[in-house]
């Protein structure tokens, strides 16, 4: 009896969390829906009289979002692959080597992170100027990485760690020289880590608006998916049923991802290496 | 094929010496076992000679080449690995084949090369297999698998078998054993089990704090121990460490034991030059008989344990034999020989063990007769705990 209601409560929790989480996307998703002077009414309405199914046709033909949609892909997947061929090296460093002053070293990598964006963003803008990269899309690629690096080179050194070592002395004896076994056998071990890591990297490039604001105001043909939305917005008037249904595509391609991924990202390659 | 030579191999972190001036001879084909307490530096010594780790000073031949400064790889060895370390996302195929790709070994050489060694480990079922899909024992015989497809010079064991159930660890160290027979290749085993010590070496190297202790065969390790150390840690109950007083150095020795006057097996000169009236005396509980013979002697047995055909019974120890003081010279080996039979150290003062087989009916607590021979006593100097010999 006491069981039973221990699950009950169990599950009016995870209903209850399940739905604060997931009221957001449901109420972009009515918004969206909903005619403009819909939105207006008191009390709202929790689903639109009419909805208006080709809301999201007419904003992919009014808005260039899949141009903003490419771009934010390039820069998301420039940003993660430039951070990956870093943080790898840095984490897997991290972990298996000891060096003088190590720890201080990754402590400091993490504090680099803890430096908000926007103080960034002034210093960044001045060397970008200098380098004739403002309103260029590697511009956005290189600050993406100043933020995704410390988060990676954490997140895959606490994976690395879970790697036994043996491996990579199993497979030197085998043969294979440090870099040969990090490549031959680390590495396609931490598949699951390194997705994880790599999706967690995307995410944070892709949802970047202050960057993006900063370095390609003035080149329209750059703009990320989070920039263009913002330009959605009128002077007068503000289309939020346009905006929320331009928001539900931007969102689409992560929860994708998240949905592919999550094999990997729960999976444990490991298993077996050892006892 | 080739020995292993070892010459005065030195390892130390800092100020930390984890292995004191190591040097070893290890013959063609010989089985050698390397066997301690935990931190005794066997480990590391294995892993210098796998060339995982660096020495600080001292030089490692394999095969008469040497190998001092050369990658893991160009050794000419396989290790095994405690935990296995199989390769988690390739299958057992490829696990063992794996070194010898790494080699440029012909495709189909590696194949015929591994099926022969699945063969004869038995695997050749689980080969398309990955690691996570097998037992223990299973995994255990990859392992053994990945090493041997490669006929290195030597092979080289990391506690291969402390992840096993108490009856497979048996059952594989008797393949170990039967392997190591028909390949006839250098093997060097590393254990803290002093039975698998016992039961696999040709010899036997045992360390305590990075030095080594003794090196010879175990049949010599159990009837010679060179320290009052491997008189503990060999053999299961360990050695008895009674405390003797001195009765006499003239001409032959002699001490008092159980409160008899018992001639020890060492000229009584040896004694003499001893700063203390006493030395350490050892005897094994296996050595001890019921009823009369040399010496004889009552005792009562404070614990009796029943094994099924045989008993060891907790003898106590007469005031004068007691290791009292726990700042005596020796007290500590005798702290660590107690530990490793479950006994706190006082006990182990007061008490030692008989092992007695098919003893019949002993009441707890009532007085023993029992005898030993004193040809079976060992003898240690209490200052240097070395064992004192004719």
């Amino acid at each position: 009896m006491r069981r039973i209601r221990t699950s009950i409560f169990l599950y009016c929790g995870v209903v209850l969390v399940c739905a604060l989480l997931l009221f957001p996307i449901y109420w972009l998703f009515v918004t969206a829906l909903s005619p403009p002077d819909a939105l207006q009414v008191l009390p709202p309405r929790l689903w639109p009289a009419h909805p208006r199914w080709g809301v999201f046709r007419d904003v992919l033909a009014a808005h260039p979002i899949l141009l903003w949609l490419g771009n934010s892909a390039l820069a998301a997947i420039g940003a993660v692959a430039l951070s990956m061929s870093v943080s790898v090296f840095a984490g897997y460093s991290l972990s298996r080597f000891q060096v003088r002053g190590g720890q201080s070293l990754g402590l400091f990598i993490l504090i680099a992170k803890m430096l908000p964006a926007t103080l960034l963003v002034i210093p960044l803008f001045s060397i970008f100027r200098s380098l004739h990269l403002i309103g260029n899309l590697w511009s956005i690629v290189l600050a993406h990485s100043t933020l995704i690096i410390p988060f990676t080179t954490w997140m895959l050194k606490g994976y690395f760690d879970t790697v036994p070592r043996e491996l990579e002395q199993a497979a030197m004896v085998d043969g294979c020289s440090p870099l040969g076994a990090l490549f031959r056998v680390i590495l396609p071990v931490s598949t699951p880590g390194l997705a994880a890591t790599a999706l967690y990297g995307f995410v944070l490039s892709w949802s970047d608006y202050a960057y993006a604001r900063t370095f390609l105001t003035n080149a329209q043909g750059s703009w990320t998916a989070n920039l263009g939305i913002t330009t959605m917005k009128g002077e007068y008037i503000i289309n939020w049923s346009d905006i929320s249904a331009a928001s539900l595509l931007v969102a689409l391609p992560i929860l994708l991802i998240y949905l592919f991924l999550e094999r990997y990202l729960v999976g444990g390659l490991t298993a077996g290496a050892e006892k | 094929m080739g020995g292993i030579q070892i010459e005065h191999v030195r390892k130390s972190y800092g100020s930390l010496e984890v292995l004191k001036d190591f040097s070893l001879d290890v013959s063609d084909g010989e089985f050698v076992v390397f066997v301690g307490p935990s931190g005794c530096g066997k480990s590391t010594m294995l892993k210098i000679l796998a060339g995982l780790d660096a020495a600080t000073s001292g030089r490692v031949l394999i095969g008469g080449r040497e190998v001092t400064d050369l990658a893991p790889g160009d050794r000419d060895i396989a290790m095994v690995f405690q935990n296995y370390a199989l390769y988690p996302h390739l299958t057992v195929a490829r696990n063992m084949g794996f070194g010898l790709k790494m080699r440029g070994t012909p495709k189909a050489e590696i194949e015929r090369r591994v099926a022969d060694a699945a063969r004869i480990l038995g695997v050749e079922h689980l080969l398309e297999r990955r690691p996570k899909a097998l037992s223990g024992g299973q995994r255990q015989r990859v392992a053994l698998g990945r090493a041997i497809v490669r006929q290195p010079a030597a092979f080289l064991m990391d506690e291969p078998l402390s992840n096993l159930d108490a009856k497979l660890r048996v059952h594989m160290r008797v393949e170990i054993g039967a392997l190591h027979q028909r390949l006839g290749v250098t093997t060097i085993y590393v254990t803290h089990d002093q039975i698998e010590a016992m039961t696999m070496a040709d010899r036997i190297v045992i360390m305590r704090d990075g030095a080594i202790q003794q090196v010879a065969d175990p049949d010599t390790m159990f009837r010679r121990p060179a320290n009052l150390f491997v008189a503990g840690f060999i053999g299961s109950p360990g050695m008895n460490i009674i405390r003797a007083p001195l009765t006499g150095t003239a001409g032959s020795a002699e001490v008092q034991i159980f409160g008899q006057r018992v001639t020890l097996p060492v000229p009584g000169e040896h004694l003499a030059r001893l700063k203390n009236p006493w030395v350490l005396v050892g005897l094994r509980p296996e050595h001890f008989q019921l009823g009369p013979g040399a010496v004889t002697f009552e005792t009562p047995a404070r614990m009796v344990e029943s094994l099924g055909s045989e008993k060891y019974l907790y003898l106590e120890v007469p005031e004068a034999n007691r290791l009292v003081r726990p700042d005596q010279p020796g007290a500590g080996t005798i702290v660590a020989t107690a530990e490793k039979t479950n006994t706190s150290e006082a006990d182990r003062g007061a008490t030692i063990i008989a092992r007695l087989i098919n003893p019949g009916q002993i009441a707890q607590d009532n007085a023993v007769r029992l005898s030993f021979d004193p040809a079976n006593l060992h003898v240690f100097d209490p200052e240097t705990e070395r064992a004192i010999t004719a």
